[in-house]
């Protein structure tokens, strides 16, 4: 049973994906969610190209597209920040923050902007930049509201990336722990045996978890105790079904 | 060791590393081996709030699948979230399958050889963070002065994780739970690789990068990065020292 803040998310998604993608839904919940005026989602990749995934409205696409063309502004501090970034008030700033951003953004409409990482631990995925029309700090339940949905936006796109289908992500946070440790343990076990990435390695269990209709939690135990295994020479799933070693 | 002698040795050796580059994760992990030490119980762990309002496992005194578990189906009901909630210590409760207060962790725990459980909370100024839970195989009460120890070293525990800050804004306080719940994520990665490479459990796995850790001086949170993104390879860890058992 998953919290209250994160079944209004969930409510929300549900409701949004009757009219929107999953990932125009994403973008639209975040900024409702929040309560704030607009955001955006990039994808970075290792290579420090960063893509735009959704905005949630043309102020938003305008902020991002300034901030990919000057290099800087929340969203892209905030893709390879550990810390959640803030400018509660983008006129006022006296110490030329985003120099080449923050005059542009000011005219675009946004007077406060926020940049939160998306990260599964030290994997980085990108960042959930948000925006105000109107000056002033994140309040306190806002912030946590803002750090959950990023967390959620994580897990959809390793969803996603797994070519899972929309209605997933929702199974998934609702019967699963925010945190599963099985999850994360399996992740570093596949990623020796296929010589990939920890990160791939959560898409594949997650892309598997789908195919073979099984719960993602339950596939992690199943590689943790030894009773499946990622073999990459024929790149594909290995039961061997006897009884686990711990 | 007289346990106000335990206490003492022990709140110097947090003490020292509270300063500088201190390891979350290390520092919970003593405390909980601290406990079972001290205190007559069997095990120990410490779960933490994530922004989202959910509670999340960060360290125990055993790495044994049976107590993280225990400690992570407690995401959404047991003595943890209820001891959370209400910001009130939960003593000698003792669990037997007729008992209806926690209907899916009660007959896991007394599956798991457990039968009576105490919860502490984590509290700073009006503020409650998380919880120390302790299991015992045996029923029977905790005696008061090891509830005391144990709400003190609870306490060391919160400074630990907030950094004894002047100002609990919430901006500072969700940046210090996001990055424990990140550090615990990294180090189960690193334990997962680990296990994998070296053929060993995720026991063995996690004393190998702890004692790597102390080696080399280093965060263990550090030395799991490293190994998550193979700048350090699971074969060049340390060698633990052969063990005694506790």
């Amino acid at each position: 049973m998953a919290s209250d803040r994160l079944m209004a998310i969930l409510t929300l998604l549900s409701q949004r994906g009757r009219t929107h993608s999953q990932v125009g839904s994403l973008c639209s919940v975040a900024a409702e969610f929040t309560d704030l005026s607009g955001a955006g989602i990039a994808l970075v990749s290792s290579g420090r190209q960063y893509t735009s995934l959704c905005t949630s409205n043309s102020t938003a696409r305008t902020l991002m597209d300034l901030e990919f063309t000057v290099g800087e502004g929340p969203c892209v501090d905030a893709c390879m920040s550990e810390f959640a970034i803030d400018e509660v008030d983008l006129i006022a700033t006296n110490d030329r923050r985003w120099a080449a951003y923050a005059p542009s953004a000011t005219i675009a409409g946004a007077h406060a902007v926020f940049g939160f990482p998306i990260r599964i631990g030290a994997i980085r995925l990108g960042a959930l930049s948000l925006y105000r029309d109107r000056p002033g700090p994140l309040y306190g339940s806002q912030l946590s509201d803002a750090y959950l949905m990023a967390s959620v936006i994580g897990r959809a796109i390793l969803s996603m990336q797994a070519g899972a289908p929309q209605d997933t992500l929702a199974a998934e946070l609702e019967r699963e722990a925010t945190f599963d440790f099985s999850v994360h343990q399996a992740a570093g076990m596949v990623a020796v045996q296929g010589s990939m990435t920890v990160g791939d390695a959560l898409v594949a269990l997650r892309a598997h978890a789908f195919a073979s209709n099984t719960a993602l939690s339950e596939l992690a135990i199943r590689v943790v105790t030894r009773q499946y295994h990622f073999d990459p020479i024929s790149d594909a799933w290995r039961d061997q079904s006897a009884s686990g070693l711990e | 060791m007289a346990r106000e002698s335990l206490l003492i040795a022990t709140l110097v050796e947090l003490a020292d590393n509270l300063v500088d580059d201190f390891d979350v994760i290390d520092v919970l992990t003593v405390l909980s081996l601290r406990c079972v030490e001290a205190i007559d119980v069997d095990a120990a762990g410490v779960m933490l709030a994530s922004p989202g309002g959910d509670l999340q496992f960060i360290a125990c005194s055993s790495e044994s699948m049976r107590v993280l578990e225990l400690l992570q189906i407690q995401a959404d009901e047991g003595p943890c979230v209820d001891c959370y909630k209400d910001g009130k210590a939960i003593i000698n409760h003792e669990l037997a399958n007729s008992d209806q207060r926690w209907p899916n962790f009660t007959p896991r725990a007394v599956a798991l050889g457990f039968h009576s459980v105490h919860c502490l909370p984590m509290r700073l100024r009006g503020r409650t963070i998380g919880a120390l839970n302790f299991f015992r195989k045996e029923t029977g009460l905790l005696d008061e002065e090891d509830v005391v120890l144990a709400q003190g070293l609870a306490d060391v525990a919160t400074i630990a994780i907030l950094q004894h800050r002047t100002s609990l804004d919430a901006k500072t306080l969700n940046v210090q739970l996001t990055n424990a719940l990140d550090s615990r994520i990294i180090i189960e990665q690193a334990k997962g690789k680990v296990a994998q490479a070296t053929g060993t459990g995720m026991d063995e796995a996690f004393n190998r990068l702890r004692v790597h850790s102390r080696n080399h001086n280093l965060g263990l949170t550090t030395i799991a990065s490293m190994v998550v993104e193979g700048s350090l390879a699971s074969d060049d860890l340390d060698m633990p020292a052969p063990a005694k058992k506790h």
